[in-house]
């Protein structure tokens, strides 16, 4: 049994030692002084000073240098290093394996060494030891509590399989965090992980409690060459009687060993519909154009492949096309109008597909036109309100071109027209503030408005916003020249830039095609929908889909809440999610393709220190080591640091009584002679 | 009526309870004389000096009959104690003066010597002046038979503080008098016994009769205590740490190697060098004045 300090280094405080025997030598120098009336003998008297410095009171020095040594032991914090030792030996341990199963996990090398690990990490474990096992890529998952049953543990970790999503280890932290609440001892983490540099976001806001220690078994991949699809473009193209498909993949290599032949595969609708060689390099992107596919116009959906590799789970991109989409344009306008103002709008609305507009001029606009039309633009006039309120009011988007003749009193109008304005003398006007976020403009917002800025209007309605109307872009003298206003399920967009060659310049300029698209594709409310997501989005349930049933990849049908809208359902597997109206049977209403993030596909490891990196008192706790654990907890339980306070009480009330003793208070005074009379 | 206090009024630790310096000289000098009443010693105011011829206004009862019976004349006596002096009190009002070990410091026993003696003065018809002084003159009283009560409250208000300076002072005192007369000088002496005799001297050369009272704190002359201790200077503030009861015996050596030579030096001119203790009863200092009076006045 040794006596050991749980903090040595405040030992160096013995050093202090030599305060009271330096009181004790210069004692007479700092005592209250007897006032004498002269020195002038005892200057004569010769007083060798050696006799000075000596220790005249043996016994308060040693009191005085115990109070100073206890005071510095107690400091340090002694215990019996035996008993710290047995504790530290017997001391039951609780470790949480977070186990990595993001979809770089899936490698061929490097998910079987991980399950090793984590195993090889519960085997090593004491019978006393408790044992909890995370599971983690962007989600967590608490697979097994704090348990000494290590076979069960042992059974959870050979039962995981790599999934489909990233990696997140802030998220597989705080779920470790979560699983050591209650453990009562600081706990250990071991991270059995691949140490994918994309998975260290956001760690820095991870607070671990004191004392906890995290430790990493890595088992990244030796060889990190991967090949991926990394994406797909695909663009109908016209034909005579059907469209055709042209797909464009891109294929990311990755650390390859040398370049190389890789062969591309693409599926459309379950059969096999191209197949490219590209020569690959060793790091950097290949795009591959597949041969144009003949294809209907109803929605399909792609697979664009590789040969497998030691990753196999980014080898294949899955995509849907959706079915070419066809939107109906009613155009009409004042009573007696030559129509030469809708021109360049209808040419306009006519070029393109996805979607393709089919454009109608009609005189008169009632119920039976209406039906099956997206989208109604009103040159120059006041729309009828009786016939356009209601189809509005269901979801329809109608387009007010403004004039001079646009009347006032029209519930549908985002605005009232203020008369015109002339800018010809100052060559006229043009777009000024315009919101580049808005779907309209969105197109607009990475190189400036400088292309609508090229634009001139000669002369134009000066427009006052309605209530409840929203001006989404305005002249440069502030007029507003685009409004919007909501009205039941649809939308009334108010254009006050002429869109003819009359009034202006706008309809020559390159910016008016993508503006007249995009201004009929909003109003009709028409979504574009991605070709794929990403594991671990959101999708949302089309509206008006009662009691909707999602078929999943793995082959699952869920339910999601209809309580609440929109329904909601998390992506988490790659592939195909289809969703029903009631039962899984038939065409499904909406096909959605999900592929895992691509960032997994990059394999470089981060240095396991890199992991700590910004996690709370990791840094510190990690290097206890449990032996210094053991012995605070045995240093605590003993106190001895208390009984030598108590001493060092003792002490100083025995060199208070001693350093008031009598001989030495007589001596500070100085007693006067007996008086001497003499006789008479 | 005359009252007169008892002869145990004149214990130091007593007197140093009266804060009233008048009534004290007053106490001391009725005690004194009541005590001399009863001893058998002699004062110097009842011994006869001269005859002179009766003037009107006399006191009758001061005709000497028995030289009228030979001479037919009147004459009456004229005694000692109603011949005139001078006397100076130079107190030291030093720092060193502002000691004691007992109840009393050095410093108050001079003030209630000097008015002791001053009040005995008085009454012999003397003129009297005060001087205290450190490194300076501090109060000057010039000398007058009139002047006992700015005498006694000049000594009342002074205290003692500063380093002291004998030498030069005691010839500045000297010349307040324009005639011989008697200079008291209530001192620690804490000087060269030479510059003393230097001093004392050009006094003596002046025609001045010299008494000098030593005043000593019974501490000063035993140096008590045997734990070590630090010892500061009262006048310079200079500190010294010590252990008594080694240097004790050439301390006293020291001390009394001091007042030996200048009780030596004093003595070879003629001056009184009378030693005091704080703890002596004041009737000590007094003889020894009268006895210099006496001495005057034969020689004179």
């Amino acid at each position: 049994m040794g006596l050991g300090f749980l903090v040595p280094l405040f030992l160096a405080g013995l050093a202090a030692l030599a305060i009271p025997v330096f009181i004790h030598l210069r004692h007479r120098e700092w005592e209250r002084p007897h006032r004498f009336p002269s020195l002038m003998f005892l200057r004569r008297i010769p007083i060798r000073t050696a006799r000075r410095r000596r220790i005249t009171d043996w016994l308060l020095l040693l009191l005085r240098a115990a109070v100073v040594a206890l005071l510095v032991l107690a400091f340090a914090r002694p215990f019996f290093r035996q008993n710290a030792a047995a504790i530290a030996a017997a001391r039951a341990r609780a470790v949480v394996v977070l186990l990595d199963r993001s979809l770089s996990m899936g490698h061929r090398e490097v998910w079987p060494r991980a399950l090793d690990s984590a195993a090889a990490v519960v085997r090593s474990l004491g019978p006393n030891d408790r044992v909890a096992v995370v599971r983690f890529d962007e989600q967590t998952e608490l697979a097994q509590a704090l348990t000494t049953d290590h076979a069960t543990a042992l059974a959870v970790i050979s039962a995981t399989v790599p999934t489909s999503r990233g990696t997140r280890y802030a998220a597989g932290l705080r779920a470790a965090r979560q699983a050591l609440i209650g453990a009562g001892d600081p706990g250990e983490i071991v991270v059995v992980t691949d140490l994918q540099r994309s998975g260290l976001a956001g760690l820095a806001g991870v607070d671990l409690p004191a004392g906890t220690l995290v430790r990493t078994a890595s088992v990244a991949a030796q060889d990190r060459g991967n090949l991926s699809v990394l994406g797909a473009d695909v663009q109908r193209l016209p034909s005579a009687a059907r469209s055709e498909l042209l797909v464009t993949a891109r294929v990311r290599a990755r650390d390859l060993p040398g370049a190389r032949k890789a062969r591309i595969l693409l599926t459309v609708d379950g059969r096999a519909a191209g197949t490219k060689e590209a020569s690959v390099p060793v790091d950097g992107v290949v795009t591959v154009s597949f041969d144009p596919i003949p294809l209907s116009s109803g929605r399909a959906r792609a697979v664009v492949s590789l040969e497998p590799d030691a990753l196999a789970a980014d080898d294949t991109l899955r995509l849907v096309i959706p079915a070419e989409a066809g939107l109906r344009v009613l155009m009409a306008g004042a009573r007696g109008s030559s129509g030469d103002d809708m021109l360049f709008a209808e040419r306009a609305l006519g070029i393109g597909r996805d979607p393709r507009f089919t454009v109608e001029r009609r005189q008169v606009i009632d119920p039976a036109a209406l039906r099956g039309a997206s989208v109604v633009l009103w040159f120059d006039a006041s729309p009828p309100e009786t016939v356009l309120a209601p189809w509005v009011r269901e979801g329809g988007g109608l387009i007010i071109v403004a004039g001079a003749r646009l009347g006032e009193g029209n519930s549908l109008l985002p605005g009232t027209s203020g008369g015109m304005v002339e800018r010809l003398g100052d060559g006229g006007g043009s777009f000024g503030e315009v919101s580049v976020d808005h779907p309209i403009f969105s197109l607009f917002k990475e190189g400036g408005t400088a292309v609508l800025g090229a634009a001139r209007f000669l002369r134009y309605p000066r427009i006052a916003p309605g209530e409840g109307s929203q001006v989404l872009a305005r002249f440069d003298d502030g007029a507003p020249l685009l409004l919007e206003k909501s009205v039941g399920e649809g939308r009334v967009l108010l254009v006050a830039a002429p869109l003819d060659n009359l009034m202006g310049d706008f309809p020559l300029q390159p910016a008016f095609l993508p503006f007249m698209r995009r201004l009929a594709i909003y109003a009709a409310g028409h979504r574009v929908s991605p070709l794929w997501r990403t594991t671990g989005e959101t999708g949302i349930v089309p509206g008006g889909v009662r009691e909707p049933v999602i078929s999943t990849p793995g082959g699952e049908l869920v339910r999601p809440a209809s309580d609440s809208a929109p329904c909601t359902v998390i992506l988490e597997e790659a592939g195909f999610y289809q969703t029903y109206e009631n039962r899984a049977a038939g065409e499904p209403i909406e096909v959605v393709a999900v592929n895992p993030p691509s960032a997994e596909s990059d394999l470089t490891p981060a240095d396991p220190r890199e992991l700590l990196i910004g996690v709370r008192q990791s840094d510190s706790t990690s290097a206890i080591p449990r032996e210094r654990l053991a012995a605070a907890e045995e240093e605590s339980r003993q106190g001895i640091w208390r009984l030598l306070l108590g001493a060092v009480l003792v002490l100083l009330v025995l060199e208070a009584l001693v350093a008031n003793r009598g001989w030495r208070g007589a001596a500070a005074a100085v007693l006067p002679a007996p008086p001497e009379r003499k006789s008479p | 009526m005359t009252v007169t206090a008892p002869a145990a009024m004149l214990d130091p630790a007593l007197l140093a309870r009266i804060g009233d310096l008048p009534l004290l000289a007053r106490t001391v000098v009725d005690g004194f004389m009541h005590g001399l009443h009863r001893s058998r010693r002699v004062g110097l105011s009842l011994d006869f000096a001269e005859h002179r011829a009766y003037q009107p206004g006399d006191d009758i009862r001061r005709i000497d009959w028995r030289v009228y019976g030979r001479t037919d004349r009147h004459f009456v006596k004229e005694y000692e104690a109603d011949t005139n002096a001078t006397v100076i009190f130079a107190l030291d009002a030093s720092a060193s003066m502002d000691f004691a070990s007992g109840p009393i410091t050095k410093f108050h026993y001079g003030r209630v010597l000097t008015a002791s003696l001053a009040w005995l003065s008085q009454r012999q018809g003397d003129r009297i002046g005060l001087v205290t002084f450190s490194e300076d003159l501090i109060d000057v009283v010039p000398p007058s038979t009139r002047h006992l009560q700015l005498l006694l409250h000049t000594l009342g208000r002074s205290r003692a503080a500063g380093a002291g300076r004998f030498a030069p002072i005691l010839e500045r005192a000297a010349r307040l008098m324009s005639r011989a007369g008697i200079v008291v000088v209530i001192s620690d002496c804490y000087e060269d016994p030479a510059l003393v005799q230097h001093s004392v001297g050009a006094l003596r050369g002046r025609g001045h009769d010299v008494v000098l009272f030593h005043v000593h704190d019974p501490a000063e002359r035993d140096l008590p205590g045997d734990a070590p201790i630090t010892y500061e200077d009262a006048e310079s503030g200079e500190r010294l740490p010590l252990r008594p009861e080694v240097l004790r015996p050439k301390y006293q050596a020291e001390v009394e190697a001091h007042r030996r030579e200048l009780a030596r030096l004093l003595g070879q001119d003629r001056v009184d060098y009378v030693p005091l203790l704080t703890t002596q009863p004041l009737d000590v200092a007094l003889h020894a004045y009268l006895e210099n009076r006496l001495a005057t006045s034969r020689v004179r």
